[in-house]
């Protein structure tokens, strides 16, 4: 749901780096992120669905670190580095959506796109993560479709497969 | 055979729908906007039973930005849906029987306008009393809900003389198995884009698992023939049953062409669980005896279900429970009643599994309780009172036969998980961590059943640009129906997946293939492959013959075109077939799903046979479980397509785990409790450390013509009642109330106890 009263209020300008590219734009300074990514730039990759920092559908990297967009407003971006899904695949498949395609860790692909988020996030920092940190990681990204078992494949595959590049 | 990626060598693959849903391009019907587009709401009833005495829209017509204002005088047809019975009110005119209730619909310019027009709606209520209990909504004295009263749906079985039954019984267990109204929790909620043509026709953009029959259902609501509506219902976020029914459709539909513009709806999540089905809650009270041999005799059921306001398919559900009560076992006498009542709760409805979760985990438990007076093994105990191959099902009607209950209960038998059931509790672990290990059973039917119109069937064809499109009218919300379809054609046609095109969800192209529900779209379309595949190879090789000159009998369909046989040769790619002249290439199918040939609305004749073991870790301290090790054993043929086959257990177990130990979207005095994900707890990865082993099971009996059972179902049917088992393992206790209350296995420790004394 947008929020009338932070939509309202006086206009302002974010600037921030959003796939890699220098960004401004003209928006309210309480305008959370996943409004101004699905609604206002068309970034539907980033997905609505409990609006409430639970479920991790909605989930961005700013500066490296995987943040719900929908707790997250404008003025909180400013001067950050957010990288969504699409760009996580700008350069085309990266090898965890790969492990994801091969293990089959996903059905709907709704949670998809913020699952990868989270991973991306946890590998980056943590290139060899146990099980324990594995699940910490991604205890904020609900699937519902999987059961979680291709998930738990797809990690460990995508994990190995950085620490031995083929 | 275990299923896994190594196991199932190039069987294995990556799904045609999968790049597009790991990079985020996919766009979901919900992700879709159009030019100049509205933003649609709805708004519901502030109290769970009310008489609406006036609608006061003046204010919110007049705000700024606000395109229009819709309530009951406003729907040009009836003004109801329902599947099975349209009783449930698009727009309520003078009563409100739920908090998910729509009285008006609005559509502004911007989301923020709709949301201030909703305030500006003015409703007045006279609460009425509220029936937030089933049972107390069939006593006599309560208000009634409906003309007719408050029973939806009675559905009764039985056979020989109950009484006469127990007399001659050595043990008799009488229990009362109480189940949590679950939310499927689709991660994408409701909504779409609603498109009106200049032609007069409308096109939907929302997911549903019946395209045809959402396009029937707003046919009758807008007045409106149903050539003239187009209904596009894929991809889905998720559904598991939930989507079934029409949810926001109807009112997208109205401000659509009300307003001449597009409008688009997504439900925020409370408005999901507000309007939303859920899993019907049910009390389920058992009376079940055995003879001196441990021989089941009697056994009588008493089923209340909580369908809530409006039917939708709550006496279908309460159907399959009765059917389900009886389930993989014989007994002398039955006697069995179900009673589904309309309440003043939140809407239930078809959810995977369909009843069976509910009635499985009570029939287990008394399975359990009944071996334990015996002094029996559990698992030797079902198999002494199972059906055999040959038997009649649970109606006493004829089935499919296949060796599934014998198999599966084999697999698990023999199975290292259930060794461990009677090996000591380790003692390197602290004294509050118990260990348990138990087993549940099932037979779970497939398609609609006897008398409900259960069409199936699909089209071949090769298209002007010399793809082979195979058109179903079945939904891809995720299970892989998709994937499942392509590798069929691979493997029983020998196309490339690049020759392939698939179309599905769109009523202007595709036929009526059914429902794509109850565990049935797989079978139902290697059925229309197999019926098809003669025909269709025979229609691409007649005009292969005239081009290359070679005889019928020289060619075969190949990767890229046909091709000579024995040396695989292409002759002629399908592109160029495709460009000569000659009757279109084409072959279609539609067919009745099985159905068993007894005299009894909804009865099955295909079931898929499923064992499952558990291992748990109790903490006594803290009364939580944690599933260590799971086993399911399933028995349903050929494996069409392993991953997607694993992934249904898998998924379906994940489902059953929050149904024992967290899930219940809870209500008060007809108000939900639980608004969002903060208070409803479906497992997260955190829930699911342990291992799941999935054996499937594809041997059919010789000259069995039904092939693949369904799958989509049966992995969240009976993991419940093998954590209870579990669960009794480990702590002495016996579980009726689902989902687990921590406090019910909470123990004061020893150590404690000493500190007091």
């Amino acid at each position: 749901m947008g929020d009338k009263a932070a939509d309202a209020s006086t206009a302002y300008k974010l600037s921030c780096t959003l796939n890699g590219k220098e960004t401004e734009m003209e928006t309210a300074p309480a305008r959370k992120l996943l409004s101004i990514l699905r609604d206002d730039l068309e970034l539907t990759g980033t997905k609505r669905s409990c609006e409430i920092g639970r479920c991790g559908a909605c989930m961005v990297l700013i500066d490296g670190k995987a943040v719900n967009s929908c707790l997250t407003m404008a003025y909180q971006c400013e001067g950050k580095s957010i990288d969504t899904v699409e760009g996580v695949s700008a350069g085309g498949i990266d090898p965890i959506q790969q492990a994801f395609l091969e293990e089959g860790g996903f059905q709907c692909g709704y949670c998809t796109p913020g699952m990868i988020i989270s991973v991306k996030a946890l590998l980056d920092g943590n290139p060899e993560p146990n099980d324990d940190e594995i699940a910490e990681a991604l205890s904020g990204n609900i699937c519902r479709c999987t059961g979680y078992g291709g998930i738990w494949r797809a990690v460990r595959l995508a994990a190995e497969r950085r620490r031995q590049p083929s | 055979m275990l299923l896994n990626r190594e196991g199932s060598g190039s069987r294995w693959r990556i799904r045609p729908d999968g790049p597009s849903k790991v990079t985020g391009q996919l766009s979901y019907l919900t992700d879709m906007t159009a030019e100049g587009m509205l933003y649609g709401l709805v708004l519901r009833s502030e109290h769970p039973h009310a008489r609406i005495l006036s609608i006061d829209t003046d204010a919110a017509k007049q705000a700024s930005g606000v395109r229009a204002v819709l309530t009951y005088l406003d729907v040009p047809g009836l003004n109801a849906f329902g599947i099975a019975h349209p009783d449930q009110p698009v727009l309520c005119e003078d009563r409100v029987r739920y908090v998910g209730d729509a009285v008006a619909t609005v559509a502004a310019e911007t989301l923020e306008e709709a949301e201030y027009a909703l305030m500006l709606i003015k409703v007045e209520y006279e609460p009425l009393p509220v029936l937030d209990d089933a049972e107390a909504a069939l006593a006599p004295e309560a208000v009634k809900l409906h003309e007719k009263g408050n029973l939806l749906h009675h559905a009764g079985y039985s056979k020989g003389d109950l009484a006469e039954g127990f007399a001659g019984c050595v043990h008799v267990v009488e229990e009362t198995y109480y189940t949590p109204r679950q939310m499927h929790t689709y991660m994408e909620t409701e909504g779409g884009l609603f498109v009106p043509g200049e032609d007069g026709r409308l096109t939907v953009y929302a997911p549903t698992q019946h395209g045809f029959m959402d396009r029937m259902q707003l046919s009758r609501i807008l007045d409106l023939p149903q050539q003239q509506i187009r209904i596009v219902s894929s991809p889905i976020g998720g559904s598991f049953g939930g989507k079934d029914e029409l949810n926001v459709q109807p009112y997208g539909a109205l401000l659509a062409l009300r307003t001449g513009l597009p409008v688009k709806f997504h439900n925020s999540r409370w408005e999901s669980v507000r309007a939303g089905l859920k899993r019907h809650p049910m009390k389920i009270t058992m009376k079940t005896g055995t003879n001196a041999e441990g021989k089941l005799i009697a056994h009588q059921v008493r089923i209340i279900a909580d369908t809530g306001p409006y039917s939708t398919l709550g006496a279908e559900v309460l159907n399959f429970a009765v059917e389900h009560v009886i389930g993989p076992y014989v007994y002398e006498h039955l006697d069995i009643n179900g009673y589904s009542a309309f309440t003043n709760n939140g809407m239930s409805g078809e959810f995977r599994g369909f009843g069976g979760n509910q009635a499985i985990f009570a029939l287990e438990g008394q399975l359990d309780r009944l071996a334990e007076l015996h002094g029996m093994d559990s698992w030797s105990f079902r198999k002494l009172n199972m059906r055999r191959t040959g038997d009649t099902g649970p109606f006493n009607q004829p089935i499919a036969q296949t060796d599934g209950a014998e198999q599966v209960w084999s697999v698990v038998a023999g199975s290292e998980l259930w060794k461990e059931k009677d090996k000591e509790q380790t003692s390197n672990q602290p004294p509050w961590i118990k260990t348990g290990v138990g087993a549940a059973f099932v037979m779970h039917g497939a398609g609609l059943g006897v008398g409900i119109p259960d069409p199936a069937g699909g089209r071949l064809q090769l298209a002007k640009d010399g793809k082979i499109e195979a058109v179903f009218g079945y939904e891809e919300f995720g299970q892989g129906l998709i994937a499942s379809l392509e590798l069929m054609l691979i493997e029983q046609f020998g196309f490339a997946a690049s020759d392939l095109r698939i179309v599905i969800g769109d009523t202007d192209i595709v036929p009526d293939s059914g429902s794509t529900t109850a565990s049935r779209a797989t079978a139902m379309m290697w059925k229309s492959l197999e019926r098809m595949r003669v025909p269709f190879e025979e229609a691409i090789i007649a005009r292969a013959t005239v081009a290359a000159g070679l005889a019928v009998d020289q060619l075969q369909l190949g990767e890229g075109g046909v091709r000579r046989k024995g040396s695989e040769e292409l002759i002629i790619s399908y592109e160029q077939l495709a460009q000569l002249e000659g009757e279109p290439v084409k072959s279609e199918t539609s067919f009745h799903f099985p159905t068993s040939s007894v005299d009894r609305i909804g009865a099955h004749f295909m079931y898929t046979y499923s064992a499952v073991a558990v291992k748990i870790e109790l903490n006594t301290l803290t009364g939580r479980v944690n599933v260590l090790k799971q086993l399911h054993a399933v028995a349903a043929g050929p494996v069409v397509n392993p991953q997607g086959f694993l992934g249904q257990i898998e998924g379906g177990s994940s489902m059953a785990l929050g149904f024992t130990l967290t899930e219940d979207a809870v209500m008060d005095k007809g108000y939900y409790m639980t608004r969002n994900l903060d208070t409803y707890l479906v497992p997260t990865i955190a829930d699911q450390r342990g291992d799941v082993e999935v054996v499937a099971i594809e041997q059919l009996p010789e000259g069995d013509t039904y092939g693949p059972r369904g799958i989509g179902e049966v992995g969240s049917v009976t993991l419940a009642p093998a954590i209870a088992s579990a669960i009794r393992a480990a702590s002495g206790k016996w579980v009726t109330k689902l989902p687990v209350q921590p406090s019910f296995l909470q123990e004061q420790p020893a150590f404690l106890q000493k500190a007091v004394d």
